[in-house]
């Protein structure tokens, strides 16, 4: 960890780090008289987070989501606020631990899986049943 | 069921704080705390600031000391952690986003409460406080009550009723409870449950035959006046349904400045609102200082009008401060870190700040020598060139260049990550 000399600057070309973290103005669908004024540069804020204040960072620990292109040390975009549907991505608490699953919606009920066949299959009657902490909307893969 | 023929719109106002605030903003990043006894301690691990239910079922008080806790810890399976003011100053900033979007006005009372005006049907506003509860729960993670009332003193006891008779699904609105439960509840609470109400003033009121919320209510405001202040008499009034406790534009609490407010002209450029983070940060600056107080972390925000449609911006920054400060010069360039965000042309009316992790000053002695003169000759916008040329801990005033950060004289053995605001500290999510 380096030490914070000064107050943090939050500079969306320059630190990505901080600008992505702090909560940002993102024009979510809808045209902003702002824009005539923005200076047009790329913003990765805009980009992947839609809903500033519902939306979370975090990281990936663990194999068993590979195939869907999320490994271990990424970093997930994660929506708390957004409705989880089948084939979703999602985090969930399970045994009081956040745990990265896809989310099947069947009729014959709810499934988390791990997108390894190494890794068994967690059934649940329905979803009331479950804590869904949030849908992963992006990954922040480290190629 | 039929509605009366004229619409019942009425105007009052809600009360939402957040349920023991810095032990669910720890829960809503690790789940593992659910169900447990937590507690949260104050700066160098003194004492409990913050008690989950399950903790205050075990006794403890507010401001039991750890030393005294820690013995019988395990065996209580009691979770203690250290203030982690970076977590609740952000997940502060997005509570009170997201209630600003069910109100023209909001006034942020503290970093876990806030009022609103809130307009509707006597069922609307009911629904509406459901709404607001479910909405920071399932959006931040953090769960709260409401309290809606026709005074902010009704509001913040409906709110209390809501917190500890659940029977109102954390839910309760003043007058959509009968007369006679309200009176029922009213003469089960002594007069200090009542805000505003002081410990030395409830043994005068006790002297008086004025023990419970009832007793007080049933008082003459005039006689109140004479007897005591202004202020009592506002709060006898409030109790029996007049408004008069304005809106406030700056609050001390128990461990945080707040100075915002909404505007009546909307701010539209980054220099206005320059300004106003300057005027704040200055206001901060003296009131830390009158009180021999410096502050750790800085939570600067702006916000449009939620019933603009067509202008969302809601800018926030949380950041933690080089050193714990006092200083108005530190304190401004903390507070311009929101400029950048903020989009020129847009109206914002709302924005302000708010400075925690607050600690008495002069327990950095090592710091001070550094801080007024040096600023002043232009020091504090060197170190910033040279650490965004070669980066942050390549240069630092005494102490603050040392790796490892200055907060080593500040006990903080039990210390949550600082999940939203730094990158090697981020919530793990484990694919197993």
């Amino acid at each position: 960890m380096g030490v914070i000399v000064g107050p943090r600057v939050i500079d969306a070309g320059l630190s990505l780090e901080t600008a992505l973290l702090a909560p940002v103005a993102v024009a979510a669908g809808y045209p902003s008289p702002a824009q005539d004024y923005f200076d047009g540069r790329i913003d990765l804020n805009e980009h992947l987070v839609k809903d500033v204040t519902s939306t979370f960072i975090v990281r990936v620990t663990g194999q068993s989501m590979e195939r869907a292109g999320i490994s271990d040390g990424d970093e997930l975009v994660v929506n708390r606020a957004m409705e989880p549907k089948d084939g979703s991505v999602v985090v969930a608490v399970l045994d009081g631990e956040l745990t990265i699953k896809r989310l099947r919606i069947t009729p014959s009920g709810v499934v988390l899986q791990a997108d390894n066949p190494c890794f068994p299959d967690i059934e649940v009657p329905t979803l009331s049943e479950l804590t869904i902490w949030g849908v992963a909307t992006r990954c922040l893969h480290h190629v | 069921m039929s509605k009366p023929a004229v619409m019942r719109r009425m105007q009052e106002i809600a009360h939402v704080d957040v349920n023991c605030f810095y032990a669910s903003a720890e829960r809503a990043f690790n789940p593992s705390l659910e169900g447990k006894p937590v507690i949260v301690l104050s700066n160098n691990d003194g004492c409990a600031v913050t008690r989950s239910p399950e903790a205050k079922r075990l006794g403890i008080g507010l401001g039991d000391p750890w030393f005294k806790l820690r013995p019988r810890a395990k065996e209580w399976g009691l979770v203690a952690l250290s203030s982690n003011y970076e977590l609740y100053g952000d997940i502060s900033a997005r509570v009170m986003e997201l209630l600003g979007r069910y109100s023209a006005w909001l006034e942020v009372y503290s970093i876990d409460e806030a009022f609103l005006g809130v307009k509707g049907e006597p069922d609307e506003l009911l629904a509406l406080g459901r709404t607001m509860k479910a909405a920071c729960r399932r959006h931040v993670g953090v769960p709260v009550c409401v309290g809606i009332a026709p005074t902010k003193t009704l509001a913040k006891l409906c709110n209390k009723w809501a917190k500890n008779n659940p029977t109102f699904n954390g839910v309760c609105r003043w007058e959509s409870v009968p007369a006679e439960q309200r009176e029922a509840l009213m003469a089960k609470l002594s007069v200090i449950e009542i805000w505003g109400v002081a410990t030395r003033l409830t043994k005068r009121l006790n002297a008086m035959g004025i023990f419970t919320i009832a007793d007080l209510t049933r008082a003459n405001p005039v006689a109140i006046r004479d007897k005591f202040s202004i202020v009592m008499m506002r709060t006898v009034l409030e109790l029996q349904g007049t408004p008069c406790i304005p809106m406030e534009e700056e609050r001390i609490g128990r461990d945080q400045l707040i100075f915002s407010r909404s505007f009546s002209t909307p701010i539209t450029t980054t220099a206005g609102l320059r300004q106003v983070m300057s005027v704040y940060a200055q206001m901060a600056s003296a009131r830390l200082a009158k009180h021999d107080l410096q502050a750790k972390v800085l939570t600067a925000f702006a916000a449009t009008s939620h019933f603009n449609p067509n202008e969302k911006s809601f800018p926030s920054v949380c950041l933690a401060l080089p050193m714990p400060t006092a200083d108005p010069v530190l304190l401004t360039r903390a507070a311009h870190a929101l400029l950048p965000q903020v989009h020129e042309g847009v109206k914002y009316v709302r924005a302000g700040i708010m400075v925690t992790d607050l600690r008495p000053s002069g327990n950095q002695n090592p710091l001070e020598l550094f801080e007024n003169p040096h600023e002043e000759r232009g020091i504090g916008i060197l170190l910033e060139d040279v650490a965004k040329r070669y980066g942050r801990g390549s240069i630092g005033l005494g102490h603050a260049g040392i790796k490892g950060g200055p907060d080593w004289s500040m006990k903080r053995d039990m210390l949550s990550p600082r999940y939203i605001t730094h990158w090697d500290e981020l919530p793990l999510v484990k694919a197993a």
